[in-house]
């Protein structure tokens, strides 16, 4: 049983269609991310989950309801906003009592005691005399995630909410929003435009390129067998090299456009021009005048140290590749390199 | 020079004129309003306060402000929101459209109330021609015309007052109220509404003293028959010559401003804070 179901989604602003027939079910309790560079139309279709924008054509059902023509304080929706959207003239504590007062639940006495529970869940319950702009970042995202899930709305909606906290908050909230989604088994819509962050929270991801699914599927999945060029790049940053595939005497390998080559595995069905995917945590380096084994000849232009890892930019031929190395070896720029990788680990995707 | 003395020359010119032209003439409006034959007296005022036709202006003056003031903020409310609302073109034309009145003179717009509310005037014509009103009807010379005639002098103020704060208020969280089960009135209500206060009692304090003061206006749209107390004191300097008396007035006006705006004005502080 779906608790959101879109079909055939299409929006136009004016004469710009941003969004083209998305069609999408979300399972009851399922935590879904919608992920895709900025201005991919990843927000607009919540906005149309949510009903703050109309749809030009298609239809939106939650909990197996049309709810297409329905403005949004008719569906059974929470959403949380990236700016919170904390009402400022209103306690903390008010503020979380808002969608129970509006929606007419329970009585005053039950609605105090929800929305102190849903304080207490958030370790806000001390705070709810403040008004909002008391509050610090953090806190104020936790208020607003009191405030999403006090009415136990069918469906809930999450528009970017960790993007304005620090690294450190965000990983905080990462696992407050886990385990408040474990424990009352909310449907889960979750827009972000972090790879990370909707690899470690979803069921499921949704890859939304250009107002169309790119790809769909549960992180694992997505992350291992990109299908496209676009999600092998966008999920995991891979390198897109240009090469074409030929029999060679030990099965199927890749001739770059310099002319070297690699190994693949054997379960490539191409032949002729493709793309590969090579996963800059994949590739290895090491030094070129070692004992000559079979990696591909470069030489590191740049080097960043990041403390545990050190990210090289390497021109192979023609093509500019980046590497996250682990290895203790340093190489400095302008030093002549091989690149290895796993054959298991090249994605050979249709050019 | 430190910075200080800096700026305190900086300001000088401002507060001379500040002193002259306004410091200057309100004490010395004070100091006519006692002055008697025989020293300080305050026999103008009693003579204000005990005569019930005095009583009966000044009351009439601060009613018909309170409903100006109610009727701007009624319609300058909803005005404002469609204003912040629409696309930036067409406020530019709204905010246009709104100001335009104040850009000819009061006297001007107020004679063609005149024209309009007159016994044979085209508001009361068609209202008798609708069967609505009885043949005698006139809306001139009533104070249904002085509010008339007042709301569309101040509403600008109002309008352009709330404008202010309702455009700084964040889309967002309206957006999230219709999420969390408000109606698009209910959003007005407890979250637009409760916003624009400021705006409002901007715009209510503008519109109160501008009323309350006003003079040409309610003179000509209400006739000499309905008096308020500017048009008294108005009378009192020109006709009868009595300047104490008309002193005593406009510090009685004065002060009855002031005592119903500052607990307006803290009042809605608190609620604010």
């Amino acid at each position: 049983m779906a608790d959101v179901h879109l079909s055939g989604i299409t929006k136009s602003f004016g004469n710009v269609e941003v969004l083209h027939g998305i069609s999408l079910a979300v399972a009851s309790g399922e935590f879904v991310s919608l992920l895709g560079a900025s201005g991919c139309g990843k927000t607009t279709l919540l906005r149309i989950v949510a009903g703050l924008e109309t749809v030009t054509s298609g239809s939106v059902a939650i909990a197996d309801r049309d709810v297409t023509a329905l403005p949004p304080e008719r569906r059974d929706i929470a959403m949380m906003f990236q700016s919170y959207a904390l009402l400022p003239h209103l306690s903390v504590f008010e503020n979380v009592r808002f969608p129970l007062r509006m929606r007419g639940i329970g009585t005053r006495a039950e609605q105090h005691e929800r929305a102190r529970d849903a304080l207490e869940t958030v370790q806000l319950a001390h705070l709810g005399d403040r008004r909002p702009r008391q509050l610090s970042g953090g806190q104020q995202q936790r208020v607003a995630l009191a405030r999403a899930v006090v009415s136990r709305p069918k469906v809930l909606l999450l528009d970017e909410p960790l993007s304005n906290l620090d690294a450190r908050l965000r990983e905080d909230m990462q696992v407050e929003l886990i385990e408040i989604h474990n424990r009352l088994g909310l449907t889960t819509l979750f827009v972000t435009h972090d790879q990370d962050e909707a690899l470690s929270l979803s069921d499921r991801i949704v890859l939304i390129n250009q107002g169309r699914i790119e790809q769909m599927g549960a992180p694992a999945e997505i992350y291992d067998r990109p299908a496209t060029a676009y999600a092998s790049n966008f999920i995991g940053a891979a390198n897109l090299v240009p090469a074409s595939i030929e029999d060679g005497a030990g099965g199927p390998l890749a001739r770059l456009e310099d002319g070297q080559h690699i190994a693949l595995g054997d379960q490539v069905d191409e032949r002729g021009p493709v793309t590969l995917a090579l996963r800059q945590e994949d590739l290895a380096l090491a030094p070129a005048d070692a004992d000559a084994g079979d990696g591909l000849k470069a030489q590191v232009r740049t080097r960043v140290f990041l403390g545990a890892r050190s990210r090289y930019v390497i021109a192979l031929g023609d093509t500019v590749v980046r590497v996250i190395d682990t290895g203790r070896a340093t190489f400095r720029s302008g030093d002549r390199v091989r690149l290895t990788i796993d054959p298991e680990r090249i994605r050979v995707l249709p050019r | 020079m430190t910075d200080r003395t800096e700026n305190l020359v900086l300001v000088l010119p401002g507060l001379l004129l500040l002193a002259l032209a306004f410091f200057v003439p309100i004490a010395r409006m004070l100091v006519l309003s006692v002055e008697g034959e025989a020293g300080l007296t305050l026999t103008h005022f009693e003579r204000f306060l005990s005569d019930p036709f005095y009583l009966s202006v000044l009351w009439r003056t601060v009613r018909l402000s309170l409903i100006i003031t109610l009727i701007c903020a009624a319609i300058g409310f909803p005005m404002a929101y469609i204003m912040a609302h629409v696309g930036p073109r067409l406020r530019l034309w709204l905010i246009v459209l709104v100001i335009l009145p104040l850009m000819t003179s009061v006297v001007i717009r107020t004679f063609g109330w005149m024209v309009l509310l007159g016994r044979s005037g085209l508001i009361p014509e068609i209202l008798r021609d609708l069967g609505l009103a009885e043949r005698n009807f006139a809306i001139m010379r009533t104070e249904a015309a002085i509010v008339i005639g007042m709301v569309q002098v101040l509403l600008p103020f109002m309008t352009l007052s709330i404008l202010g704060v309702i455009t700084r208020i964040d889309r967002r969280l309206e957006e999230a109220a219709r999420t969390m089960g408000c109606s698009f009135l209910g959003t007005l209500r407890t979250v637009v509404l409760p916003l624009a206060m400021p705006g409002i009692v901007a715009g209510s304090l503008l519109v109160f003293t501008l009323s309350a003061s006003s003079f040409v206006t309610p003179n000509l749209l209400g006739g000499s028959r309905i008096q308020v107390l500017a048009a008294s004191i108005y009378r009192s300097v020109t006709q009868t010559l009595d300047w104490p008396f008309a002193a005593a007035q406009a510090v009685i006006l004065f002060a009855g401003v002031l005592l119903i705006l500052i607990p307006y004005a803290q009042l809605t502080r608190r609620a604010d804070g």
